[in-house]
Formats: C-alpha cells, structure tokens, sequence
C-alpha cells in the first residue's frame, strides 16, 4: 500500500534528512516510527501524505508514483490519509464541531449526512459533549483528541500521526493510544510517530527507527515498559 | 448536484457570518465601494439627463429674424412675402415692435428695477421680428436656412436659437467620454481596495488555508470563500451606491424640475435609472470577484501550495 524505493530527502539547503530509505508497509499495519527529535520523523511522513516530494527515489501510494502526480490530483492523494500533525493544526477561530466538520466539506459531505459523522467521529473520541466549545478552552489531551477525530471523520484507510502523545502526561497518552489501536482494528493502517514507541506500545507492533537519515527495523514484542530498546530490537536493515 | 449546492451554500454562510463578526470593516469597505460606484454614476446622470434636455431642445428649433429698427410696413410685407415662399420654413410669426414693446411693458411692470429701465428708455428700441420655425431639425441644414434669411433686404440679424445648445451638446459627449476614463481609473482603483482587503483576510485565515491544503483541499475550494467575499463586498458596495444615487437624486430632483420648468419643457429627471442601477450593482461585484480572484491566486503561489 505505502512503498517507497531508494528515497531521499533533502530540503533546499539542508543536508539530506533522509538516505536512501526503502521499504513497504501493508494495508492495515500499526507501524511504529520512532527517532530521536530531529531525525527525520515528521519529513517520512509528508513524504508519505504527499506533502513534500522526494529528492530522489519512488514513492508510491497505492500504486501511483507521488513525483509523476499532476498537482490538480494531488489533493485527492491526500485525501486518502487522515492526519494528525505534530502542532495539531487545529483552527482556533471555530468551535469544535466546525474544526471536525472541515474534511467533510473538502470531500463535498455537507448537510445532515456530515453533521451526523462528525457527532460519530466526536463520540469516538469521547468529545461529544464539547462539539460547541472552542478548541482554546480544551486540555492538551482533549486538544489532541480533538485533531485525531478531525483526522478520522472522513473514514480514511490510512492515517498519519505526527508525536499525538508528545506532550502528553501519561494516562492522556494511554487513551489516545486505545483509541489508535481501536481504528486500527477495523482495518484502518495506523504509522504513528513516537519518541518512545516502548512505553506506548500494549501489544506486538512493527518499529521503524530513523537514525542518520538510515532506517533499521525491529519488531517490539511485550509491553515491558521499562526495557530499553536495544533489547528488543532486531535490525533488519 | 445537491451537495454541490451546499457546499456553497455553506460557504455563503460562513463568509456572511464572518461579515457579521467583522461588521464595521465590513461596513467600511462597503462605503468606499459604494461612494468609488456613486461618482462616476452621479456625473453619468448628469450628463445623461442634460443631453436629454438638449436634445429636446434641438428639436424646436427657432430661428428670429429681426427687422433694421427703421423697416416700413412694405420692406415687412416684402420680407413676409419671402418667407412663406421658402421651402425649408414650416410656419412663422410676426411680432411688430409695438406688440413686443407692450410685451415688455407687461412683463417688466412686476419687477421694479426693470420696469423703471424700460419707463427710462421713453421710446420705443425694439425691431419687428419674425419667429421661424423650420421643417428640419438637421443642424446643417438650419445654419443654411438662418444664413440665407440673414441675406434678405431689411434683414438686421438672424438668430438660431439652438446654437448654444449644441455647442452644450458637443461639451456633453466630452463629459461622456470623461466619464468613461473616471470610472475606468475607480475602477482600478477598486480592484486595488477590494484585493488589499481580501489579502489581509487571506494573512487571518493563512491556518485554516494550510490546513485545508494540508487534508486535500483543491485550489477552487480554497479560493471560494474569498472569492464570495469580494463578490458580497461589491454587492453590498453596489446597493449601497444605488441608496446614495436615489437619495442624491432626490436631494436635486426638487431644483432640476424647477430649471426643467424655466425651459417650459415636458422635461423630467428620471429618479429610478434601473439600467444604470443594475449597471453599478453587477460592476461592483464583478470587480470584486476579480479583485479577490487576483489576491487569492497569488496568495496560494506564495504558500507553495502544491
Ligand atoms: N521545511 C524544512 N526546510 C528545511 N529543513 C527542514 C524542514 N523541515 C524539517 N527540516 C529539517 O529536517 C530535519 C528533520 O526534521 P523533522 O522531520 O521535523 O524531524 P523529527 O520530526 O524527527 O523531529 C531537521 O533537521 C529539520 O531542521
Ligand atoms: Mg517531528
């Protein structure tokens, strides 16, 4: 479904962020993409959302060439991703509701039909009796959640979250991560950037680690939380 | 087709609601539309309304023909004689000098400066005259005909009446011509105000067009709420212009009807110009539209949005 073929990154002036990065994820996978901050984390993912083109390399969404797309086609790429950015990106000159209703009216659902799925997307996040508040007026936890029902009210088959636990104490982050997992579920493919993929993780998850602009992967096995990465990873390279 | 309408219609809302939240901006920019729509059309309307008068005018056309002072009663015949034989004169009138003195003893007795003028001449100053009026009302041809009732004997002077007219007539299409480079220039002037407005509205609303870009929003979709904006802006610009025209036009409707009336003429001053009202209200918000067309797209160039 997501394949990306010797990719590189380089933005104008910077030195290349990401080095030659292959690999493939499969429609319904919960992949974990962890490094340290300033790795590369958030550029893998715009990469895959389209938001940023490739130096060199393919990447390819299911089965279309990201760099061959003509820009008129790109928006409905991205359409395909439900996205929850590292700053949230929340609009905070409208109230709940208007902020989740957004992607429903990009997509053309407008009426009782989208009043309908963004009172669904609210309730799944346990926001539904916020639909009136202003975002400003929510905890970084409801702030948060708020982003992740914005990212799944037009049911994408893939979404895309940037650090959504990051500033999260812990119990904030354990809902997210249920909720998270809850999507993924229903089949819904879930990469989820973290800097500590082991204290998130409740079950056996596919690790991607970006160091150097390199990608290496392990398969992180048990919940222990406390363990230190290196002893549970298995570099596949 | 069904969602197509909502989304525009949802559009409309929240554009109008913008409006509402931001009324005395709103306001604002509606005036300068308004008052920028309102010149250029109050000039047109004079313009209008004056080479409706002169063309009126121009069409009894009158040309008086005054007698030397010491004409006898056989050079009046002679010159009667001439003038119902010409082609070009469909009916005339003498005035003798006695009648046209009496006249002005009549007129000038209400008004006492002039009447003491007149009892001070004593004698009687005035010429027989004849009013002419031609079968045409070509200009040309009315010069030839005043020329060649100057050349009959006895004749003092030759009159046409309308030569001030079209001499007005021809300062009119100047003004016409003036008018059209004015509203040009506002215009562009306009284009200026509504696209310097609507990119500060684009500078407030730079999140909700980088989230949107960022979730697969398309260009059209983007522009569409600004592009309502302007069009809303030079619609509520364009009827505020029509509610200052009519209340111009009222203002002065009381005076021209009283200088129409000097002219004895059926002449009235049209207070409802639906065509130039129409006129004003769709300019404005075409030069709305494309002046938030115009901030718009080089909004979105220099986002990169892609
Ligand atoms: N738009 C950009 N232009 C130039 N450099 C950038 C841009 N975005 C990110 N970078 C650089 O790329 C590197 C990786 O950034 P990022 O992908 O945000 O890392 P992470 O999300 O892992 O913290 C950083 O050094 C950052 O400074
Ligand atoms: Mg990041």
């Amino acid at each position: 479904m997501i394949q990306f073929d010797k990719v590189t990154k380089r933005y104008p002036g910077s030195d290349e962020i990401l080095k030659n990065i292959s690999f493939n994820i499969d429609a319904g996978e919960f992949v974990f993409l962890t490094g340290h901050s300033g790795a590369g984390k958030s550029t893998l993912l715009k990469l895959i959302a389209a938001t940023e083109r490739p130096t060199s390399g393919t990447v390819l969404i299911a089965n279309q060439n990201v760099s061959q797309l003509k820009p008129s086609a790109i928006p409905f790429l991205r359409r395909r991703f439900g996205l929850i950015f590292q700053d949230h990106k929340l609009l905070y000159d409208r109230n709940c509701f208007e902020n989740v209703i957004l992607p429903l009216h990009i997509n053309g659902v407008t009426g009782q039909e989208a009043a309908k799925r963004v009172r669904a997307a609210l309730d799944k996040v346990g926001l539904l009796n916020k639909e009136k508040a202003m975002p400003i007026t929510l905890s970084g936890g409801e702030q948060q959640r708020l982003a992740i029902a914005r990212a799944v009210v037009s049911r994408p088959s893939i979404l895309l979250a940037d650090e959504p636990t990051g500033n999260l104490d812990a119990s904030y982050a354990a809902d997210i991560m249920a909720i998270f997992y809850a999507f993924n579920q229903v089949g819904v493919t879930v990469i989820m950037s973290t800097h500590d993929a082991l204290g998130m993780s409740a079950r056996q998850n596919r690790v991607m680690h970006i160091n150097q602009g390199s990608l290496t992967e392990h398969l992180l096995k048990e919940p222990h939380l406390d363990q230190a990465p290196s002893s549970v990873e298995r570099f596949t390279s | 087709m069904n969602n197509w309408l909502n989304q525009h219609i949802q559009t409309l809302k929240l554009v109008l609601s913008r409006m509402h939240n931001n009324m005395l901006s709103t306001f604002m920019i509606c005036l300068v539309i308004g008052v920028a729509m309102c010149l250029p059309s109050l000039f047109y309307l004079a313009v209008d309304n004056l080479s409706k008068l002169t063309d009126h005018m121009q069409k009894d056309t009158e040309i008086s023909l005054f007698l030397k002072v010491d004409a006898n009663t056989d050079e009046i015949k002679e010159v009667e004689r001439q003038l119902a034989k010409n082609q070009g004169i469909a009916n005339f009138h003498l005035v003798t000098k006695e009648e046209a003195w009496q006249q002005l003893q009549t007129k000038s007795r209400s008004n006492q400066e002039i009447s003491d003028a007149v009892s001070q001449l004593g004698k009687n100053p005035l010429p027989d005259a004849f009013f002419i009026q031609a079968k045409s009302s070509d200009p040309d041809s009315l010069i030839r005909l005043k020329d060649t009732l100057q050349n009959l004997p006895s004749v003092e002077l030759a009159l046409l009446n309308t030569e001030w007219v079209k001499r007005l007539s021809s300062l009119l299409s100047l003004g016409k011509k003036l008018i059209s480079m004015i509203a040009g220039l506002l215009a562009i002037v306009l284009l200026v105000i509504i696209g310097n407005t609507v990119r500060m509205q684009i500078l407030t609303q730079k999140d909700e067009i980088e989230v949107s870009n960022l979730i697969g929003a398309t260009r059209s979709f983007i522009r569409m709420p600004f592009l309502y904006a302007g069009a809303l802006y030079g619609l509520f610009g364009g009827l505020m212009a029509v509610l200052m025209l009519i209340g111009i036009i009222q203002a002065f409707n009381l005076s021209i009807s009283q200088i129409a009336h000097l002219y004895s003429n059926d002449f009235s001053v049209t207070l409802f110009d639906t065509q130039l009202f129409l006129a004003v209200i769709i300019s404005a918000i075409s030069i709305g539209w494309i002046g938030s067309y115009i901030a718009v797209s080089r909004a979105i160039a220099s986002y990169k949005i892609n």
